[in-house]
This record gives C-alpha cells, sequence and structure tokens, in this order.
C-alpha cells in the first residue's frame, strides 16, 4: 500500500496514497465540520463547511474531495477558516426558510447543531424568504424545499446505494431545486422503492417521514453506514 | 363639536392595542372603540404546510395561551384523520389544559391586575407593575408567582418545556406522565390550593370597596358563550357549546363546533386588526356575547368538584346568579384556578394518566375539521381544510380574545360616559379605562395573532374630525 | 450601587420569550433588587425614557409602529439585545416573507376572504400601523449588541445571560445552552 505523509494542524500523518484530506484527518483524529459529507457515498464538495488551508496555497481547499500530497501541510481550524465556516451557516440559513422553531427536525438537525458549533448567534447575511414548496404526495415520506440545503446527500445514496436514482439537481442559481424522477410529485416517480435512505440521510428537515410533528424527526444513519459496510465488506449483521 | 380621546398604547394586557373616544358636540360620550393594532397573518402563511405541523406553528400565535392552540389544532387533525384518540391521550391533553388554565389565570391577576386591585388605579404608574406589588406585598407576589410556577411545570412535566410544547398531535399526546412529573405534581398541590383560597379570600374582600368598579367596568346585558360538559358540567376541553342570556336563560344548548359557522358570524371593521364574532342568530352587532372564565361561571350547572362547587355558589350569590358585571371575571378566573387545581387532584391519581398508549394514527381521512378547546380567555375554533394529502389549503380561527371584541368595546364606552362630561379628560379616567379592559384579560397576541406594549395616548376629535384635544400619559 | 435601568419592549412576536421572562418565577425577587424596570409590557410607562442601559427587545419588525418604537429604543438604550428568534431571524411572523406582496395578501385571507360581515381591508387611516410586506430581525434594521435566540429562550438561558450582564461582565455566547435556536 503506497503512503502519503503529511502534516495536520503540525501533527505528522501517514495515511493510504489517493486519500482525501478528509480521510487523513479521521484517521489522525482531527475533526473538520462537514455537511454534505456521508460516509458510504461519494464526496461532491458542495458545502464548503470542510474548507481546509494548505501552506503555499492561497486558495481554500474542500477536504473531502482534496487528495492528500506528498508532505502537504493542512491547518484545519485557523481563525480565518473559522470565519469562512461561520459565514457559510449564515448564507446556508439565509438562503432558505429554515425556522427551528417549527421544523420537524427541530433538536435533531445537523445544521442547527452545526450553528451552535460554529458559534453563530444571528446571520450577518439578510433572509432570502424565497418561495418554496412541500411535496407530500409520496404515501410515506414528504420533502419541504424550505428546508432544503443542496447537500444532494439524497441524490447519492438513491443513486450509489439504493439504485434507483429517483432524485436529482435541476435548474440553477436561484431556481435550484432537488426534483423527483422528471420534476414530478414524488408519489408519481415509480422508480422510488419506498427505501427510506433519503430520508435517513438528509441532515436538515426537508425529507421526513409523513405524520410527522414538530421536533419530532429523528433518523437513523447507523443503517446508512451498516449497508455500505455489507456491501464492501460482507459484513451482514448489525 | 365632537371630539375623540385616544388611549395608546394600552398597557398590561397581552398584546398591542390602542382606544378612540369620540365625544358628540355636547362634549358627552357618543362612541368608542378598542383599535388591536398588531396583525401577523397565520390564516394565509399556514396554506402549503402539512396538517401534522399545525399544532407547533399555530402554538406560536400566542406564548401565554399556546397550548389552546395546540389542543385546537390537535383536535382539529384528530377528525381530519377520523381517529378517536386513546383515553389516556385525552386525560393527559385535558391535565395539560387545566395546567395552562392554572398558569394564565394566575398571570392576569397576580402579574397583571394585582398592581391595580392592590395598589389602586391612582398610584403611581411607575410602581404599578408586579415588581411594584413584589415590594408592597412580598408574599402575595411571591405566592401568586409560585401558582403559575405550578401551572407552568404541570405543562413542562408532560410536554418537556413550559412554552411551545410540541407534544399534542394529531391522534393524542407523544408521552405520559412520568413517575417523578406525578410526585412533584402531587408535592406541589396543597401548597397551590392554599394560595388560591387566600387569593379569594382577597379578592372577596376587595369587592364590596370595588362596586363602582363592579357597576361601570363592563356591566351590561350579553349573550355568554362556552363549552359544557355532560349534565352541565364546568368543560374547558370537550362537550358542547351552551349559549345563555343575561338572565342565565339557555338560548341554544349542545351545538356542535363543528356547525359554528352557522351560529358564529365575523364582521370586520376598518379600523381594528381584531375581528367582530356575533351570535349570529340574532345579528351584528346585537349579537354580542362573552366567553372566558365569567361566560363558563354563568354557563355551567356546576363544576363536579366539592371546594370549587362551594365557591361557584358563593360567586353566584355575590353577583346575582348570573353575572353581567365584567369586573366579575377577576374573580371567576380565582375560582377557575381551584377548580383546575381540583381536577389536577384526581388526574394526577388515574393510572390511564400513565399509560403509555397515547397516540392514534392513521392518515387523512376527511378533507376539514374543526377543532375546538376552551382556552384560559373563552372558546376558540381551529378550522382547516386539507388536500388528499393533507396539506393545508385553508385555516381560519376564531380566538377567545376576538368573541369578547364587542364587550370590550362596550366596556370602554361605558367607562368613558361614566367619566367625560365635558371636553377635558380626567386622568383617572385613563387608568380605568385601561383596567376595564385588563378585565378581559384580552390577548392580543392570539387573537389578531399578534402582540406589544401600549403608551397612553388620548386624543379627542371633533364631529368634523377635527383633532381638539390630545392627552399622553407618560 | 445604582439599580441597572431596564426595559424590555414587544414587536412582531408572540409573547413567548416576555412569559419565559416571567419563568424565572423566584428568582425574579433577585432581579427586583438589581434593576429598575422602567419600560415593559408588564409595566404602566407609555414611553420609552432616556438612558436606559439594558433593553431586551423580543419580536420582529413586522409594522410600522414595530419599527417606530424599536429605533426609539435603540436610539436611548445602552446595551440592546435581540431576545428570541422573531428578533434574531423573523422567525414564524417571516413565514409571511415568501408571499408575493404579502402585507395585503395576508390581511386579504383574513379579512376580506374570511369575514362574513363587513368584510373589508382594515385600513382605517391613521389608527392601523401599516404591515411592512417584509418582516425583518431587528439587526437588519438597528444596531443590536447582543443576541439571544430560542423560541423561546428558556428562563435558565435568560438567566444566564442577564445575571452576568447586569453585574458588568460578558454573557455567554457561545455552547448549545446560549445558541442554538428553535
Amino acid at each position: 500500500m503506497p503512503v502519503t505523509t503529511l502534516t495536520i494542524d503540525g501533527t505528522p500523518v501517514a495515511v493510504e496514497t489517493g486519500s482525501t484530506i478528509l480521510e487523513a484527518a479521521q484517521e489522525a483524529g482531527v475533526r473538520i465540520p462537514t455537511l454534505c459529507h456521508l460516509d458510504g457515498v461519494s464526496d461532491v464538495g458542495a458545502c464548503r463547511l470542510c474548507l481546509v488551508e494548505i501552506t503555499g496555497t492561497r486558495k481554500l481547499l474542500p477536504a473531502c474531495v482534496t487528495e492528500v500530497a506528498e508532505e502537504m501541510e493542512v491547518h484545519t481550524n485557523t481563525e480565518k477558516l473559522q470565519e469562512y465556516r461561520r459565514m457559510v451557516v449564515e448564507m446556508l440559513f439565509s438562503e432558505g426558510n429554515h425556522v427551528c422553531a417549527v421544523c420537524v427536525s427541530n433538536g435533531h438537525c445537523e445544521l442547527q447543531n452545526m450553528a451552535v458549533e460554529l458559534g453563530m448567534d444571528h446571520s450577518r447575511f439578510s433572509y432570502r424568504f424565497p418561495q418554496r414548496d412541500v411535496d407530500i404526495s409520496h404515501p410515506q415520506f414528504g420533502i419541504d424545499h424550505n428546508r432544503c440545503i443542496f447537500c444532494t446527500r439524497c441524490v447519492r445514496v438513491c443513486d450509489e446505494l439504493e439504485g434507483a436514482h429517483v432524485w436529482d439537481v435541476a435548474h440553477r442559481c436561484a431556481g435550484l431545486k432537488i426534483v423527483a424522477g422528471l420534476d414530478q410529485p414524488w408519489g408519481d416517480v415509480d422508480a422510488c422503492t419506498s427505501c427510506g435512505k433519503c430520508v435517513d440521510a438528509c441532515p436538515t428537515g426537508a425529507i421526513f417521514r409523513k405524520g410527522s410533528t414538530v421536533a419530532e424527526m429523528t433518523r437513523d444513519r447507523g443503517k446508512l453506514e451498516f449497508l455500505q459496510q455489507a456491501r464492501e465488506k460482507g459484513e451482514w449483521t448489525r | 363639536m365632537a371630539k375623540t380621546v385616544s388611549i395608546d398604547p394600552v398597557s398590561r394586557i397581552e398584546g398591542h392595542a390602542k382606544i378612540t373616544i369620540y365625544l358628540d358636540d355636547r362634549g358627552e360620550v357618543e362612541d368608542a372603540r378598542f383599535h388591536v393594532t398588531e396583525f401577523r397573518g397565520f390564516e394565509k402563511f399556514c396554506q402549503g404546510r402539512p396538517m401534522w405541523e399545525m399544532a407547533g406553528i399555530t402554538a406560536r400565535i400566542c406564548g401565554i395561551c399556546p397550548v389552546s392552540h395546540l389542543l385546537a389544532s390537535a383536535k382539529t387533525g384528530d377528525k381530519i384523520q377520523a381517529v378517536r384518540i386513546p383515553p389516556a391521550g385525552e386525560k393527559l391533553r385535558r391535565m395539560m389544559n387545566l395546567g395552562q388554565i392554572i398558569q394564565s389565570h394566575a398571570l392576569s391577576f397576580f402579574h397583571l391586575s394585582s398592581p391595580d386591585l392592590l395598589l389602586g388605579w391612582d398610584s403611581n404608574p411607575a410602581q404599578r407593575n408586579i415588581f411594584g406589588v413584589m415590594s408592597a406585598d412580598p408574599d402575595l407576589a411571591r405566592g401568586g408567582i409560585r401558582l403559575r410556577q405550578f401551572g407552568q411545570k404541570v405543562i413542562e412535566v408532560l410536554g418537556a418545556q413550559k412554552i411551545h410544547p410540541a407534544w399534542a398531535v394529531p391522534g393524542g399526546v407523544r408521552t405520559p406522565l412520568s413517575d417523578e412529573g406525578k410526585q412533584w405534581i402531587r408535592d406541589r398541590l396543597p401548597e397551590s390550593k392554599e394560595t388560591i383560597h387566600k387569593a379569594l379570600d382577597l379578592l372577596k374582600g376587595l369587592i364590596d370597596q370595588f362596586s363602582e368598579e363592579v357597576r361601570t367596568f363592563g356591566n351590561f346585558p350579553s349573550l355568554f358563550l362556552g363549552l359544557v360538559g355532560k349534565d352541565g358540567l364546568w368543560e374547558h376541553y370537550g362537550g358542547s357549546i351552551r349559549v345563555v342570556n343575561s338572565e342565565g336563560n339557555r338560548i341554544a344548548d349542545g351545538l356542535s363546533e363543528d356547525n359554528y359557522q352557522d351560529f358564529i358570524g365575523e364582521a370586520v371593521e376598518n379600523w381594528s386588526y381584531l375581528k367582530f364574532p356575533y351570535y349570529k342568530p340574532m345579528g351584528y352587532p346585537d349579537g354580542i356575547y362573552r366567553v372566558g372564565p365569567l361566560a363558563r361561571l354563568n354557563i355551567c350547572n356546576r363544576f363536579g368538584t366539592p371546594e370549587a362547587d362551594q365557591a361557584l355558589q358563593e360567586f353566584r350569590d355575590r353577583t346575582g346568579g348570573t353575572a353581567n358585571a365584567s369586573f366579575f371575571y377577576h374573580y371567576a378566573r380565582l375560582v377557575e384556578i381551584l377548580a383546575a387545581i381540583e381536577r389536577i387532584e384526581r388526574l394526577v391519581e388515574d393510572p390511564d394518566v400513565q399509560n403509555s398508549r397515547t397516540r392514534a394514527t392513521a392518515g387523512i381521512n376527511q378533507l376539514e375539521g374543526i377543532g375546538v378547546s376552551e382556552a384560559p380567555r373563552g372558546t376558540l375554533f381551529h378550522h382547516y381544510h386539507v388536500d388528499e394529502n393533507g396539506l393545508i389549503k385553508k385555516v381560519n380561527m376564531i380566538i377567545a380574545t376576538g368573541q369578547n371584541n364587542l364587550p370590550m368595546n362596550r366596556t370602554v364606552a361605558q367607562i368613558a360616559k361614566n367619566f367625560i362630561h365635558s371636553q377635558e379628560i380626567p386622568e383617572g379616567m385613563l387608568n380605568r379605562v385601561e383596567a376595564g379592559i385588563r378585565a378581559f384579560d384580552p390577548c392580543l397576541s392570539c387573537s389578531t395573532h399578534a402582540i406589544g406594549q401600549m403608551p397612553l395616548h388620548v386624543e379627542l376629535v371633533g364631529a368634523n374630525g377635527d383633532k381638539l384635544d390630545e392627552v399622553y400619559r407618560h | 450601587m445604582d439599580k441597572v435601568r431596564f426595559a424590555t419592549i414587544w414587536l412582531g412576536g408572540c409573547s413567548g420569550c416576555h412569559m419565559s421572562f416571567l419563568d424565572m418565577d423566584e428568582w425574579l425577587f433577585e432581579l427586583a433588587d438589581k434593576i429598575d424596570l422602567v419600560y415593559s409590557p408588564f409595566a404602566d410607562v407609555k414611553e420609552y425614557p432616556d438612558h436606559v442601559d439594558v433593553c431586551l427587545v423580543e419580536g420582529s419588525v413586522a409594522n410600522e409602529d414595530n419599527l417606530a418604537l424599536l429605533r426609539q429604543a435603540r436610539k436611548k438604550t445602552k446595551t440592546l439585545i435581540s431576545f428570541g428568534d422573531c428578533a434574531v431571524t423573523a422567525n414564524v411572523p417571516g413565514m409571511r416573507n415568501p408571499i408575493r406582496n404579502s402585507a395585503d395578501a395576508v390581511l386579504k385571507a383574513c379579512y376580506v376572504d374570511m369575514g362574513d360581515t363587513n368584510a373589508q381591508m382594515p385600513e382605517a387611516l391613521g389608527v392601523l400601523p401599516r404591515l411592512r410586506d417584509r418582516v425583518q430581525p431587528v439587526h437588519e434594521l438597528v444596531s443590536v449588541d447582543y443576541f439571544m435566540p430560542g423560541c423561546p429562550p428558556s428562563a435558565d438561558r435568560i438567566r444566564n445571560f442577564i445575571d452576568p450582564l447586569l453585574r458588568g461582565e460578558e454573557p455567554p455566547t457561545e455552547g448549545r445552552e446560549a445558541i442554538k435556536f428553535g
């Protein structure tokens, strides 16, 4: 196994060549905040929370999709990064319509937790208040586009783990939207197997079990990890 | 030359409001208007939300009585799902509502109104608040604070938080009463009862001093409307709607909330964000009716618990059977706290409230539902239309305080007529007008789904619309 | 030591934050030793006074009256605190913002579509404050010194915040107990 050595926050680390900085950090026990990353599916660098500084590079790079290189010096928690990460979370809050108080995921939300972790007590960006809708045409589940942060976890678990590819991303810029099937009501999409992986993957209250009331929605992340282990390593017990 | 007098804002009530008094050419009061100035628009922005979120959203209509909205919304959800909720669910919902009646009434009496009653309408305004009472009569204030705490804590032990607990849901409630919760409630019951008996004695002692207020603070005939239980028992959660007149005669009985539109109309005036509900068979504005503690005591046959029944008998003896004086709202509130404590005493020992079968689940089985509950301030209706998936299409809510809108306006006019006899506005009148409104304990947060505080600004407006005089109270 | 001149104001919100303030229960007695309540919905003072040390602002800015009171409070107050989610984010009152011409749309839904006698827009001139089309958090309109989110902030959170503040120390602004929304 070819190995690459680098330093993360001053600590030397040796990891398999081709690993990402995020994987290297995990190996070294260094926590880098993430939202769009989900163990078991590919990374896309959508949320920009895992940005790191690399000595000699002026750009900030997303740790989840940047490969390690020999003698790389990675800094994961500089003042500059803390400021940028807090801005990222503030932008996520101001981009959509996130009303924590009346959200099904209140108290169990990765975005809400991230705001706490990064010390966000208000948003310095003014709220956009976009007009978005809610689709609860599926018999078991619903999607509230107001609460979507376009992490695309749902797209990836449905494609890569379930193999159904019900979800995809449509339109651009302010019109960006996660769509089911050919931009149909979710309940009309025959390809959906109702497996619920997107429900377990969603970091916010965007995808939920129908009938969930405020603060009631919890998710089983372990299930996704188990499925990945089962496939890759043939471990079929949990 | 007519004039108007405005009071802006009206303080120590739960909301934003102002008052205008219109004088005729002779300087006598012709009319008075109580304006509610806040509005948030829940009816509109709830459209498109999943029905299951409505309890949590509508709880945010009001931080004083979120439980009322929680329950009315959950009951509307029960109907849309066409489920009968488990007995534990109903008993637990009742228990939370009783906790809320206690905390809200305690707030109204001790925190908001006792400054007037104890320190006097004409006392120093800077002291005329709960902090003033805390230094003038610390024992009373402490008792009141702890009584409100008892009610809030009943809500918290059931729903995990005191304000906006997301606990009642379509089909029932989320969790039963825990052992620790049960113990806490049991331990605190005797003290709470002692406090309310003391407060009742205090108020009864004061009533004779307030004969003038009894006579002039909204003392007029009207209908009274509210829920009653089986055999006319005092009710706060279920039962059916009864309407009685000012002599106590039943005008209607056994009405269902499902048909509220047959007997309640909603009028709009362009000078208030608060609508004017009226009893439809008598038309607008003749169908003036009152809701809330005074109405509930006037319409029920009895409480069904010994101490409250005794208190009710005494209340009726003192108020002449059917109480028409709005000042007696204060008295009725204290009697209801006693009744709520007695009912909690019974409920907490009922094994059902610890049963874990608290919730029925179902899909959308009806496209329309109407739920009702008795909020501390009176009967509350929620009415939703949904699509076949359960997304809200249309919402209407008839809020307790709204139903007291006509009576509050009449109260203001009555007090003004009693005090104003020239183009001068006597200082004492301003306080009394506010106190008259405070008797209704209006919750404008709910009623227009709004809130705030108000300085006192009185405007005297002439018949030609000119402003003739203006008084600010700082 | 002089008492802190303390005020609370209530804009477009449900009053839940003020209720949570009262949920500090018997600690209010201790608070009474430290503050003079110079303006509040709990008190009878009608005009926002000068030289206020600390003001808690509950609610979002939803109409012109809200804005006028907020500006007055800012001008006359040393330390202004955005108190609760409505003040910090616009929260539930802000749910009308995505609606086009939201002020007219919400009024029409309530008073025209659902009034059955005299159905009309309540817009008597000079009486009712005009609704703003966009409900905004407090800090988008005036500068804010501290933020205390929560719907409502629990009584413990409020106490943990104002207790050090009244002693002239920095209040906590980090961690789940201090800043979680909702």
